[in-house]
């Protein structure tokens, strides 16, 4: 009585005359019922039959077929999307760590620089870069100012007649061109930070501080190592230099 | 509501998501679509496959269906076009007839049966399947009979069978239902006994 009940409502469903919340349970009736589904194909067949529709039988489970192909369509796309989200998460994570290398090592390349030029300044108020002249010391004796002033990495000192320096040259602090890079190396992680996860960032910035340690304890030592390799009181300006590059 | 009407609510449902709906109008379509196919593609099994597409491609593009035109009239046109590309793509020329047409010896039904790329088997079948329908609907009663003439072959809803056959609407879906039901016990007697291929109507 019941199987009777459901086939008419097949009927009347297959005719668009059942209501829409019978229809959805039926229809998931019909999903996991072979015989409802049988008869719904029939049907379609008595119809066609009736009207002199052409009809050609399928092979069995032709239904069954396209929606396992209808299934495959789907996931391939979502495995295609996956696929190319990863891909830009990678690229992401790729292009973060590449620009804060190339950050890190511009901050580097500048503190040098800039550690370098400072020396060039001096205390007696004559340390414009342009008055600067560059020296090998007192072991390499005068050298005209241009002539060895390959660029400002070079700091110099020019000397007097007795061979003391006019003028010593000590590193000014470089605290504030150091700060304002590693403000822009840190403003440029947490801009990217959309593209890296959590983690990432804490490394990055974990190795921008230890960076910025190894940067403050650089320019103090090579400073304060001048004057022990120079009894005299100069700082070899060259020393510094290379050991700063170093 | 009409055949049309009935395919317009299965798609809505599809379009809300309820990919069973579309499992019912492959179900519905999938014999007249093979068919169809059949004129481009000899190979019945190729047909197959190139009716699956279409069917795929529908499903695809069932979200921009807005329903200005029947399904049916939609998917014919999809069907049509993934058989022709499928020729396409297989570079093969269109299936070809040497048959002297103008040859009046040949009854056109012979030739007609030689024009059809469905196979001996599947061309008897489907002769099977329209006279059994007609018998049946013939031995059917009076009340039976024009409850599903006037919903098969006239479209009418039941609202507008009932105003015609003067009865409620209820009595109007089950004489239909009981029409179908006597059609269907007969169809597949003839199939069960006879061709044995009850199955692949599903």
């Amino acid at each position: 009585m019941i199987q009777d009940e459901v086939e008419s409502q097949l009927s009347a469903m297959f005719d668009g005359e059942l209501p829409a919340t019978e229809c959805e349970l039926l229809s998931r009736r019909i999903d996991r019922d072979e015989n409802l589904r049988g008869r719904w194909s029939r049907y379609a067949l008595i119809g066609a039959a009736m009207r002199s529709e052409p009809v050609a039988t399928a092979r069995s489970g032709f239904a069954r077929r396209v929606s396992a192909a209808l299934r495959g369509a789907e996931d391939s796309p979502r495995l295609k999307r996956g696929g190319k989200m990863l891909l830009s998460a990678a690229l992401s994570a790729t292009l973060v760590v590449a620009v804060a290398g190339l950050s890190i090592s511009l901050l580097r390349d500048a503190a040098v620089d800039a550690g370098a030029g400072s020396l060039a300044q001096t205390r007696t108020g004559r340390g414009e870069a342009g008055a600067a002249v560059a020296v090998g010391g007192e072991r390499d004796g005068a050298v005209p100012a241009n002539a060895a002033a390959p660029g400002p990495s070079v700091a110099a000192l020019r000397h007097g007649s007795n061979g003391e320096p006019v003028s010593y040259v000590t590193p000014v602090s470089m605290s504030k061109v150091n700060t304002a890079l590693r403000t822009e190396l840190a403003d440029l992680i947490v801009a990217h930070s959309e593209y890296s996860t959590p983690l990432m960032r804490r490394n990055m910035l974990s190795a921008l501080v230890s960076n910025e340690d190894g940067a403050d304890n650089a320019s103090p030592g090579a400073s304060a190592g001048a004057p022990a390799k120079s009894p005299a009181g100069a700082f070899d300006a060259s020393t510094a230099a290379s050991s700063a590059s170093r | 509501m009409s055949a049309d009407a009935s395919d317009l609510s299965l798609v809505r449902r599809v379009q809300r998501g309820e990919r069973g709906a579309y499992d019912l109008l492959v179900l519905k379509y999938q014999h007249k679509v093979v068919k169809l196919v059949m004129r481009y593609l000899r190979n019945p099994a190729d047909a197959e496959d190139v009716a699956q597409e279409a069917f795929v491609k529908a499903y695809r593009a069932l979200p921009q269906f807005r329903g200005d035109s029947a399904f049916y009239t939609w998917l014919y046109r999809i069907a049509i076009n993934t058989a022709k590309n499928a020729l396409a793509a297989r570079d093969r020329n269109p299936v070809s007839y040497e048959l002297d047409l103008h040859n009046t010896d040949d009854s056109s039904d012979m030739v007609s049966r030689l024009k059809d790329p469905e196979t001996p088997e599947g061309l008897a079948l489907t002769e099977e399947i329209r006279d059994t329908v007609n018998h049946s609907i013939e031995e059917l009663p009076e009340d039976l009979r024009t409850a599903i003439v006037l919903r098969e072959l006239e479209g009418m809803s039941y609202e507008e069978i009932a105003a015609s056959m003067d009865c409620p609407v209820g009595t109007v879906r089950s004489r239909i239902f009981r029409a179908r039901e006597a059609i269907d016990r007969r169809l597949r007697e003839v199939f069960d006994g006879g061709l044995g291929r009850t199955e692949e109507l599903v």
